[in-house]
């Protein structure tokens, strides 16, 4: 009966398999056979090389790009949990309840917007003829406009516009599961209010702080649209420089290797953040 | 036993389900064309193109007239259309628009199919951009010249004084700090650059390249950004930048009509002229309709359209265009003699020059 | 002083909601503008540039089309996450942990490179690039997070109804589509409208796998790419407005649903 009902089970879930087979691991073998050919006279070469990971290792373009997309989401991770941490906070504790999904909601809604579309307008607030410049020259507050536009600052901020979203969702889900009377506790025996935050709520926090500072990393990295359309093209991030190897220059093999560069980053972030990495309460 | 059926046909079910949509999807491409009976399903037509083909307002006549759809992929450069064609099967393209610099090596790769001079009345072309023996490969016609313009300096007449942007070195000029953006092609532009250090396009080789490349970062360090043509647009359009480097008319005549007061000129040291041609592709399985999607943009009503189109404007190649007059001054229609004679064509360097030039303007632009 | 903290609160409340609303007020906004560019100063109101989107066939077809890849492949995401889901915690089968960090594993890799892999394989086999590729593309993103929102919804309880529904002499069938489908419907749900709206938005994965018929951000970021105009403006507020509407619809038939379920 038992070997039955586990036979039925592998049933179940074996088109969910099938599917991850076929449309994630194949593929995924393929990008790293791909990166071991090689691009030779406006062909593919198949012969089997290590060129392209050689090429990585010397080239100094590509390890700027990749340096520039390090920086780029580093800065954006550190922001955005700067900015999500005191918001989520005020609407887990200060928000009354029954307002809090509300004002989530209001939160996540603008989202809904195109994502190309939303680039492109923070492209135009940001220019020197744009809202943000307008405004403050017309109230004297600078005497010329500023540029914001084009430069990895408008990368980073329209970054961290997404992901102020994602982080204060993970951490207001993370502190939400702190028992209150955790810290009603703490104060009956006298702490104080910054005590029991700082040796309480903060690090029972950190579960949503690692989590929402994981899927920033994980997305900011691979995303192309934010820094193409603000970016201004002064400094290229890495999947740039591999969406210009697969239309201007047509070096898929090298391409596949700035892939799985890509990939081996991500892992390695992982493995560092695995531990922390649930939002289920911990036991 | 029962029970373990059910399960069975729960997961075969839903895996074959999703097999057959996969199946059923696959010639879903004719399900969405604006259906009706096969008999009357327009015919597709297949163009890879430079962005100023894709206005509907120049597709549609021919469309219309011809009952064929159709369909365009805008690419950003030569080496990006080579790129997609090698990733085509034979048969997917019809039309091929390509800067007439490129036409030789395209036309001897075997890319492009031969056209009967038949077809086209040469006489109303400008005698300057009908470069026979750019076009003709021993005598055989391969693409028609369709359009023209130049890769020099745009800017914004109200804020840069015409009379200063007449010398190419005051582009490294500190008051222009900031002011600049840089169009993305690299070998107009280099090329350009070419002509500020006194080196003319068909006499650059390799050892010209990091003289070239010193004054690039130079010129990189003043630039606000490096886009393509309508990120650039954009930036002259909204004030961000008030030069564009290699812009030309095609830059700031589609903007005009919002403010007259964004130009063009070409400076002393000379300009680079750009010009597209169109030719069909040797693989093509529509060469006749192909044939004659050619023949309507080099046509007078086609070649308004194109010299007007959205992305952006250039000269028609062919003279009896019918632009109003407005639109002629806008192009600055009178003044073509000159500017074509202080102009030069674009030179397309070999392979090795051409990948050198690519190496240098990717280590500048990355940054 | 709780005043003034209280204060502070609601200062930074503000600012944040101020600095999300931002281009998105820029957006809708410039929608409505009378001249071409979308910059200040406001020469509104006017309709023309909505008149222009419905005009524009190419838009109005990428719209159909991502509507008809966001349901098909919310569907299968969603079908295939709760069936694997359903039989993860229902039947126990060995390597439970092992099936899902498989079905999970997408999760941790960038789109850019999913649809870039899938676009080499498709090359490989001579597949050529289509609506289908895209659908099948958004239905491997999808699915583990189908998944993991169904399977967090699995409780223990539940089994015990299923468990009495069998006992009754039901059969497989029967149990999954009367009684497990009912009670996690609010999940079911939830997985479909997230697959959906990740399907809807997509850019990088469709992208590389569409040809001519394109979804609707190919054709925003075409149409950006060609010309400068607040057309796109126009179709930013359509998709926002569409997803409004579809999130309302959503949550008003959750809400029918968990209160019929509940009456179970």
């Amino acid at each position: 009966m038992e070997h039955q009902r586990r036979w039925q089970g592998w049933v179940l879930v074996g088109p969910a398999l099938l599917v991850t087979l076929a449309l994630f691991a194949a593929p995924m073998v393929m990008v790293v056979l791909t990166s071991l050919y090689r691009r030779s006279g406006g062909l593919t070469d198949r012969t089997l090389s290590f060129d392209n990971y050689i090429r990585l290792a010397t080239d100094s373009t590509i390890h700027q790009a990749l340096w520039n997309s390090i920086e780029v989401v580093a800065l954006t991770v550190i922001f955005s949990t700067l900015i999500a941490y005191p918001f989520a906070y005020i609407v887990a504790y200060k928000v009354p309840q029954k307002w809090q999904a509300l004002v989530l909601l209001l939160t996540v809604v603008p989202f809904w917007t195109s994502y190309v579309v939303r680039s492109y307008s923070w492209l135009l607030v940001l220019a020197k003829n744009g809202v943000i410049n307008q405004t403050l020259v017309s109230w004297g507050i600078i005497a010329e406009p500023f540029t914001m536009a084009n430069t990895r600052f408008a990368t980073v901020l329209a970054f961290v516009h997404f992901f102020v979203m994602v982080s204060t969702l993970t951490i207001y889900a993370s502190l939400r599961q702190i028992p209150r009377n955790l810290g009603l506790a703490a104060r009956d025996l006298g702490a104080s209010p910054l005590s029991v935050f700082l040796r309480i709520t903060l690090p029972l926090s950190i579960p949503g702080v690692v989590v929402g500072a994981f899927l920033t990393f994980v997305l900011a990295i691979g995303d192309y649209i934010t820094p193409q359309i603000v970016g201004g093209g002064n400094e290229l991030v890495l999947p740039q420089l591999l969406m210009l190897q697969v239309s201007r220059m047509g070096d898929f093999p090298l391409a596949a290797a700035m892939a799985l560069v890509l990939l081996i980053i991500v892992a390695a972030v992982y493995a560092v953040s695995a531990k922390n990495l649930t939002l289920e309460r911990k036991r | 036993m029962r029970k373990t059926q059910l399960t069975v046909s729960l997961a075969a079910l839903s895996t074959s389900a999703f097999l057959l949509a996969s199946c059923a999807g696959g010639s879903g491409g004719s399900a969405t064309s604006s259906g009706g009976a096969s008999s009357d399903a327009p015919q597709e037509l297949n163009a890879l193109v430079w962005c100023d083909h894709t206005d509907p307002e120049l597709l549609a006549p021919f469309e219309e007239a011809n009952n064929v759809t159709v369909n365009v992929r805008d690419y950003e450069g030569t080496g990006v259309a080579l790129g997609i064609l090698e990733q085509s099967q034979p048969g997917d393209w019809d039309v091929f628009v390509v800067d007439s610099v490129d036409v030789p090596r395209v036309a001897e790769a075997g890319i492009l199919a031969p056209l009967s001079k038949d077809d086209f009345d040469f006489d109303q072309f400008f005698s300057e951009v009908q470069l026979p023996e750019i076009h003709e490969l021993d005598g055989t016609l391969y693409a028609v010249p369709e359009k023209f313009g130049y890769n020099t300096v745009a800017f914004n007449g109200a804020n840069v004084d015409a009379e200063k942007m007449r010398d190419l070195s005051f582009l490294w000029d500190p008051e222009l700090a900031g002011k600049i953006a840089i169009y993305d092609y690299y070998i107009p532009v280099m090329e350009f650059v070419g002509l500020e250090l006194g080196i003319e396009p068909q006499n650059i080789t390799v050892d010209d390249l990091p003289a070239i490349e010193a004054r690039l970062v130079e010129l990189k360090a003043q630039s606000a950004q490096v886009g393509d043509v309508v990120s650039t647009q954009t930036a002259l359009a909204t004030g961000e930048v008030e030069v564009i480097v290699g812009g030309g008319e095609f830059s700031t005549s589609v903007l005009n009509a919002e403010n007259p007061d964004l130009d063009w000129i070409l400076p002393n040291q000379g300009g680079i002229r750009w010009q597209q041609a169109i030719g069909v592709l040797a693989d093509s399985e529509k060469q006749e309709l192909a044939t004659k999607f050619v023949q309507y943009i080099v046509s007078p009503e086609g070649q308004a359209a194109l010299a007007t189109s959205s992305c952006y404007w250039g000269m028609p190649a062919n003279k009896n265009a019918t632009l109003t007059d407005e639109q002629k001054d806008i192009l600055r229609w009178d003044e073509q003699s000159d500017f074509i004679a202080n102009s030069y064509p674009y030179y397309i360097p070999d392979a090795d020059l051409d990948a050198a030039m690519l190496d240098v303007w990717t280590r500048v632009v990355v940054g | 002083m709780k005043l003034v903290r209280s204060g502070l609160s609601w200062v930074y409340v503000l600012l944040i909601f101020g600095f999300i609303l931002m281009p998105v007020v820029s957006l809708v906004v410039f929608s409505f503008q009378a001249t071409n560019l979308p910059v200040p100063p406001f020469t509104g109101p006017s309709l023309r540039w909505y008149e222009a989107l419905f005009a524009d066939s190419r838009m109005i077809e990428a719209l159909r089309n991502s509507i008809v890849v966001g349901v098909v492949s919310g569907f299968f995401s969603t079908a295939l996450g709760f069936l694997a889901a359903y039989g993860l915690a229902r039947y126990r089968p060995r390597g439970a942990r092992a099936i899902r960090a498989i079905v999970m594993t997408p999760l941790g890799v960038s789109y850019l490179v999913i649809g870039f892999g899938l676009s080499v394989t498709a090359n490989e086999l001579a597949l050529g690039r289509s609506l289908v590729l895209v659908t099948l593309g958004h239905i491997i993103i999808n699915l583990p997070l189908a998944f993991a929102i169904v399977l967090s919804q699995m409780r223990d309880e539940d089994e015990n109804l299923e468990k009495a529904a069998r006992d009754l002499g039901a059969g497989e069938w029967t149990v999954i589509t009367r009684v497990a489908i009912p009670v996690l419907l609010p999940g079911i749900m939830a997985a479909f409208l997230l697959s959906f709206t990740l399907s809807w938005d997509e850019f990088i994965i469709a992208f590389f796998l569409a040809d001519f018929d394109v979804t609707l951000p190919i054709e925003i970021w075409s149409q950006l790419r060609t010309g400068l105009d607040a057309k796109t403006n126009a179709a930013g507020t359509l998709v926002f407005a569409i997803s409004l509407v579809a999130l309302t619809l959503a949550y008003v038939l959750n809400r029918a649903v968990s209160q019929r379920s509940r009456r179970l």
